[in-house]
C-alpha cells in the first residue's frame, strides 16, 4: 500500500520466558500520528525500542518504506527517539545536545546551524542553548528532546511516553503544541502512553495493546464509541457494563433485555467483538457498553413523548467534579454511572431519577 | 522516668564517641604534628636524601596510579559494559587482592619474577632484578587496580544505558559512541577511582618494604628511620609529607568529584540489552583481562608453592615442614586472630552507634563526629602507626608492647568504612518510617529494636567482617607499635620475609589467606545476597 509507511507484521519477542510481543502486526500511515496505548507491561514501550533498532527483532519483520529493516542498525533507520526521561546528555550544554546526531554525521557546520536556527524556532528554546539539562525544567528539557530528534529530519518520529514526567498543567499545553507541530511538519510519528486522554486527543489512529497483543486498531472515536472489547471499553474511559440477551434483531434496531432488573433496551449500531461481522441473534448473550455521558438524566416535567429507552433508577449517590457531576445509579440490577455535565447548582441528593439512553450511543459487545 | 534514662543514656553514648574520637583520633594526630622541632622539619627539607625519597613517592604515585587506573577501567568496562567470555570469572579474581593482606603481591613476586624466580630463572633461565622501582610499579598495580575497578564498575552500571541508546540512535556507533557519550560519562567516576588508588599508592607500606630495594620512598623511609636511627622525630616529619597529600586528595575526591558526577538514580531502571561489541575489541578486552588474572593468580600460587617446597631455588621438594614450623609462630596467630576479632567487632559496633547517634539524633559536635569518623580513611596507615607509637608509649598515658595499643589501633583505623557502610544503611531507612510507626503508636525505643536493629544488622555483619579482614592483613597501622610482647602475624612475615626466610613467610601468608578468604566465604554463606562487602 502506497500509504503504509511503518508496517509490523507478526512480530514477536520474548524475554526470558515471558512473551512481550505476541505477533503483532500493524501498518502505520505515512504522516499519521498513531497511538500505542495500554496499561504498563503490555508491551508498547518494547514495541517501540524494537521499532528504534534496541531491540532485536526474533520474528516477524518490519518494513519502513517498504524496506525491511529487521538487520538495519538504529542509526541507519533514521527512526529518531525521544525518551520517557529525555535521555540528554548532561556533559553537553543544549546546543552540543541538539546538534549531537548532525556532528556524529559529519554534517557541514553551515547546514547544522540552519537546521539548529530552524528547528529551534519551532519549539520557542533558543534563549537555553548555553546551559546545561541540569539548569533548566522538566518541560524544557522536554522541548530540547524534541529538538533533537527533529533536527535530524526524521523518516518517523518515536516517542515514548514524553509527557509523563510533567506536571499535570504543563502536560495538557505541551499536548496541544505537540500535536500541531506534528501536523505541520507531516511527519510519521508513534507515540507510547497509557493515558487515554491523550490518546484521544493527539491520534489519528490508535492501537490499544494489552499482554504484547493488539486489541484493536482504529480512530479515537472509532475506540471510545465502538469498543470490540470490554477491555478496550474499560481501559478508554468510564463505562457501564450490562449483560444482557438478544430478545428481537429489527433492520435498523436490536433489542437486549438486561439479565437482571429485565428492562429492554434498544441499540441502534452494528456489533463488534470477537465474532465481528456477525450479526448477533435473537437469544445471543451479549454486554452493552454506555458512556456515562451518554446517560442523559431528564426532569420530571420534561417527560412525555416518545418513551424509548426511557428508564427510572434510585439514585445512590453523587460526586461533584466542577465542569460535571457524576451520579451512581441503582437500575439494571447494578450501579450504573451518568455524568451529566454544566450542572449548574441543581444537584440531585436522593429519590428516583428518570433518564434516557440514545439508541445511537448503545454499543453491543458480543460474549 | 523512662524518658529519662533514655536521654541519660543518650547522653552517655555521645559523650563516649566523642570522649574516644577525641583521645584515639585527634590526639594521635596532633602528637604526630607537635612531637618534631622546627629543626627536624629544616633538616629533612634540606637533606637531598629525603627530598630524592619524596620525588620517589611522587613517581610511584604517578605511575601506578596511571596503571592501575587503566587497568581497573579496562576491567569494569568489561565486565559492566560487553559480553566478553570470563567477565565473572574475571571479576572474582580481581576481587581477591582486596581481601589479602597488602605485602602479599610483591612478596609473591619476588619468588615468582625475582633472581631465583619461578618463571624467571626457572621457566626461562634468565636472572632478572624485580628489586626497585619496576617491581614496585607491577606490585601496586596489581594491589590496587581493583579498588579502581570496582569504583568504576559501579559508575559504569549506573550510567542510564538510555543514553547510550539515545547516542546510537543518533548515529553513534562503537568507538565513536564510547568517545562521545560512555566514556564523559564515566569521567568523574574515573577521576574519583583514581585519586582513590592514589592515596592507596602513597600509603602503601607492605609492597615497597619487600620489593623497592635501595628505592625508598616516603612510607618506607620513615619505618627505616626508627628501625636504624631511633629518630621518631624524622618519621614523624616524612609522615606529615604523606598525611598532607593524601588529606588533601582524599577530601578533594569525596566533596569536588562526587559532586560532579553525572551518576544520577533514577527509579526506572530498563531492561536493557548489552549491545554486541565489535570482535576486535572483544578480543582484545579478553586479553587484556585474561593476562592480569594470570598475573593475580600467580600470586597465590607463588605464595602456595613457596610455602609447600623446601627451599626455593635450589630445592624444589615438596615439604609440610614449613607448616609444621608455623606452630613456632603461633603466638602470633593467636595474637592476630583474638586482636582482629576484638578489634573488628569494637571497630563496627562503635561506627554503628556513631553513625546512628549522627544521623538520627541532634546534638553538639555531631558534625566533628561525623568529620572525625571519616577521617582515619585519609590517614596513611604509617602515619597513624606514628601517632598511636608518639602518643601512647610513654607517660601519662604508656601502652608500650601491650595488646591493647595494637587493638586499639585497628579499630579506629578501620571505623570509617563501618561508619559509612552505616550512614548508608540508615539513609535508606527513611524518617517518614520513623513518623509513621510513632503515628502508629510506637515509643522510640520500640522503633529502634524493632525497626532499625534489624534493618542495620546487616551493615554491622558486613562492617565487622571487613574491619576483621583489615586489621588481620594490616602491617603499616601496626609496624611502628610491634614488640616481641605484641606482635602479630603480618609483622613477623615482614621480618622473615627481610631475613630471607621465604618458606615459612609463605607458609604464613598462605594461613592469613585462609583466615581471610574463609571468614569472607563464611560470611557470604551466612548472609548471601546481603552482605555488602565489596563496597570501598
Amino acid at each position: 500500500m502506497e500509504n503504509v509507511h511503518v508496517a509490523i507484521s507478526n512480530v514477536s519477542k520474548t524475554f526470558g520466558k515471558s512473551k512481550v510481543l505476541d505477533d503483532i502486526s500493524l501498518e502505520i500511515p505515512r504522516g499519521s500520528f498513531t497511538t500505542l496505548l495500554g496499561p504498563s507491561g503490555c508491551g508498547k514501550t518494547t514495541l517501540l525500542r524494537t521499532l528504534a533498532g534496541f531491540y532485536n527483532v526474533e520474528m516477524g519483520e518490519i518494513l519502513i518504506d517498504d524496506q525491511r529493516v529487521n538487520d538495519v542498525p538504529s542509526h541507519l533507520r533514521n527512526a529518531i527517539m525521544v525518551f520517557q526521561d529525555y535521555a540528554l546528555f548532561p556533559h553537553m550544554n543544549i546546543r552540543e545536545n541538539i546538534t549531537y546526531g548532525l556532528r556524529i554525521r559529519k554534517t557541514p557546520q553551515e547546514e547544522i546551524g540552519k537546521r539548529l536556527e530552524k528547528t529551534i524556532g519551532y519549539l520557542d528554546i533558543g534563549n537555553l542553548l548555553e546551559r546545561t539539562p541540569g539548569q533548566i525544567s522538566g518541560g524544557q528539557q522536554q522541548r530540547v528532546a524534541l529538538a533533537r530528534a527533529l533536527v535530524m529530519e526524521p523518516e518517523v518520529l518515536l516517542l515514548d511516553e514524553p509527557l509523563s514526567n510533567l506536571d499535570a498543567k504543563l502536560r495538557v499545553s505541551i499536548r496541544a503544541e505537540l500535536r500541531q507541530l506534528q501536523q505541520r511538519l507531516k511527519i510519521t510519528t508513534i507515540y507510547v502512553t497509557h493515558d487515554q486522554s491523550e490518546a484521544l486527543a493527539m491520534s489519528d489512529m490508535i492501537a490499544v495493546m494489552k499482554d504484547g497483543r493488539v486489541m484493536q486498531v482504529g480512530t479515537p472515536s472509532d475506540v471510545y464509541y465502538r469498543p470490540n472489547s470490554a477491555f478496550v471499553a474499560s481501559f478508554i474511559g468510564a463505562v457501564n457494563f450490562i449483560p444482557g440477551v438478544v430478545r428481537a434483531v429489527g433492520d435498523d434496531r436490536i433489542e437486549v433485555e438486561a439479565k437482571s432488573g429485565g428492562a429492554t433496551i434498544a441499540a441502534r449500531e452494528k456489533p463488534r467483538g470477537s465474532g465481528a461481522g456477525n450479526a448477533p441473534r435473537i437469544g445471543d448473550s451479549v454486554t452493552l457498553a454506555i458512556r456515562p455521558e451518554s446517560i442523559k438524566l431528564l426532569d420530571k416535567a420534561a417527560a412525555g413523548g416518545d418513551k424509548q429507552n426511557f428508564f427510572n433508577g434510585k439514585l445512590i449517590r453523587s460526586i461533584f467534579e466542577g465542569s460535571s457531576i457524576r451520579y451512581w445509579i441503582d437500575v439494571f440490577g447494578a450501579e450504573i454511572l451518568a455524568d451529566v455535565f454544566d450542572p449548574g447548582e441543581n444537584i440531585l441528593r436522593e429519590g428516583t431519577v428518570q433518564f434516557k439512553i440514545d439508541p445511537e450511543r448503545v454499543h453491543i459487545i458480543l460474549d | 522516668m523512662k524518658r529519662r534514662k533514655h536521654e541519660l543514656s543518650l547522653t552517655i553514648a555521645i559523650l563516649f564517641i566523642v570522649v574516644c574520637l577525641l583521645g584515639f583520633v585527634i590526639y594521635p594526630i596532633v602528637e604526630v604534628f607537635l612531637f618534631p622541632k622546627i629543626g627536624d622539619f629544616l633538616s629533612i627539607l634540606k637533606s637531598e636524601r629525603y627530598m630524592r625519597t619524596a620525588l620517589n613517592s611522587l613517581m610511584m604515585v604517578i605511575l601506578s596510579t596511571l596503571s592501575a587506573t587503566t587497568i581497573g577501567f579496562i576491567f569494569a568496562f568489561t565486565v559492566a559494559r560487553t559480553k566478553v567470555p570470563g567477565r565473572k570469572i574475571f571479576k572474582l579474581i580481581s576481587l581477591l587482592p582486596l581481601f589479602s593482606p597488602p605485602f602479599m603481591v610483591a612478596f609473591s613476586y619476588i619468588m615468582m619474577f625475582g633472581k631465583n624466580g619461578l618463571i624467571t630463572a626457572g621457566m626461562f633461565g634468565v636472572k632478572t632484578n624485580i628489586f626497585g622501582w619496576h617491581g614496585l610499579w607491577l606490585a601496586q598495580t596489581i594491589a590496587f587496580f581493583p579498588v579502581a575497578f570496582l569504583v568504576m564498575e559501579g559508575v559504569l552500571q549506573s550510567i542510564s544505558p538510555m543514553l547510550e541508546h539515545a547516542g546510537r540512535n543518533l548515529g553513534a556507533t562503537g568507538f565513536a559512541l564510547f568517545r562521545t557519550v560512555t566514556f564523559p560519562l564515566a569521567r568523574p567516576g574515573v577521576a574519583g577511582a583514581a585519586l582513590l588508588v592514589a592515596i592507596q599508592v602513597l600509603a602503601d607500606f607492605g609492597n615497597p618494604i619487600m620489593i623497592s630495594g635501595s628505592f625508598s620512598v616516603l612510607a618506607t623511609e620513615a619505618w627505616m628511620r626508627v628501625e636504624g636511627w631511633a629518630d621518631i622525630a624524622g618519621a614523624a616529619v616524612l609522615s606529615i609529607f604523606l598525611l598532607v597529600p593524601s588529606f588533601a586528595i582524599f577530601f578533594f575526591q569525596r566533596y569536588w568529584v562526587n559532586k560532579r558526577s553525572y551518576v544520577t538514580v533514577t527509579g526506572k531502571i530498563a531492561q536493557v540489552e548489552i549491545q554486541k561489541t565489535g570482535k576486535a575489541v572483544k578480543w582484545t578486552l579478553f586479553a587484556i583481562c585474561a593476562i592480569i588474572s594470570v598475573l593475580i593468580v600467580l600470586v597465590y600460587v607463588g605464595l602456595l608453592v613457596g610455602a609447600f617446597v623446601n627451599g626455593w631455588g635450589y630445592d624444589w621438594s615438596p615439604t609440610l615442614r614449613y607448616f609444621r614450623e608455623i606452630s613456632s609462630r603461633s603466638k602470633e596467630l593467636f595474637r592476630s586472630l583474638s586482636y582482629s576479632i576484638v578489634a573488628g567487632f569494637s571497630s563496627a559496633l562503635f561506627s554503628m552507634v556513631a553513625a546512628y547517634l549522627v544521623s538520627r539524633k541532634k546534638f553538639l559536635m555531631r558534625r566533628f563526629v561525623d568529620f572525625t569518623c571519616i577521617l582515619p580513611a585519609a590517614l596513611p596507615g604509617i602515619f597513624l602507626g606514628i601517632g598511636y607509637s608518639i602518643g601512647f608509649t610513654r607517660p601519662p598515658i604508656d601502652m608500650y608492647g601491650t595488646a591493647a595499643i595494637i587493638v586499639l589501633s585497628m579499630i579506629f583505623w578501620n571505623i570509617s568504612t563501618g561508619y559509612q557502610t552505616g550512614i548508608g544503611a540508615l539513609q535508606q531507612i527513611s524518617p517518614s518510617f520513623n513518623d509513621a510507626a510513632s503515628n502508629l503508636g510506637a515509643t522510640s525505643m520500640r522503633i529502634f529494636r524493632e525497626i532499625e536493629i534489624p534493618l542495620i544488622k546487616g551493615p554491622f555483619f558486613s562492617s565487622f567482617i571487613i574491619s576483621f579482614i583489615r586489621a588481620v592483613t594490616t602491617l603499616s597501622v601496626i609496624v611502628f607499635l610491634s614488640t616481641s610482647k605484641n606482635a602479630v602475624v603480618t609483622f613477623s612475615i615482614m621480618n622473615l620475609v627481610s631475613d630471607g626466610f621465604y618458606g615459612k613467610a609463605a607458609a604464613l601468608t598462605c594461613v592469613l589467606l585462609v583466615i581471610s578468604f574463609g571468614t569472607l566465604g563464611i560470611a557470604k554463606l551466612l548472609m548471601g545476597k546481603q552482605a555488602q562487602l565489596f563496597k570501598v
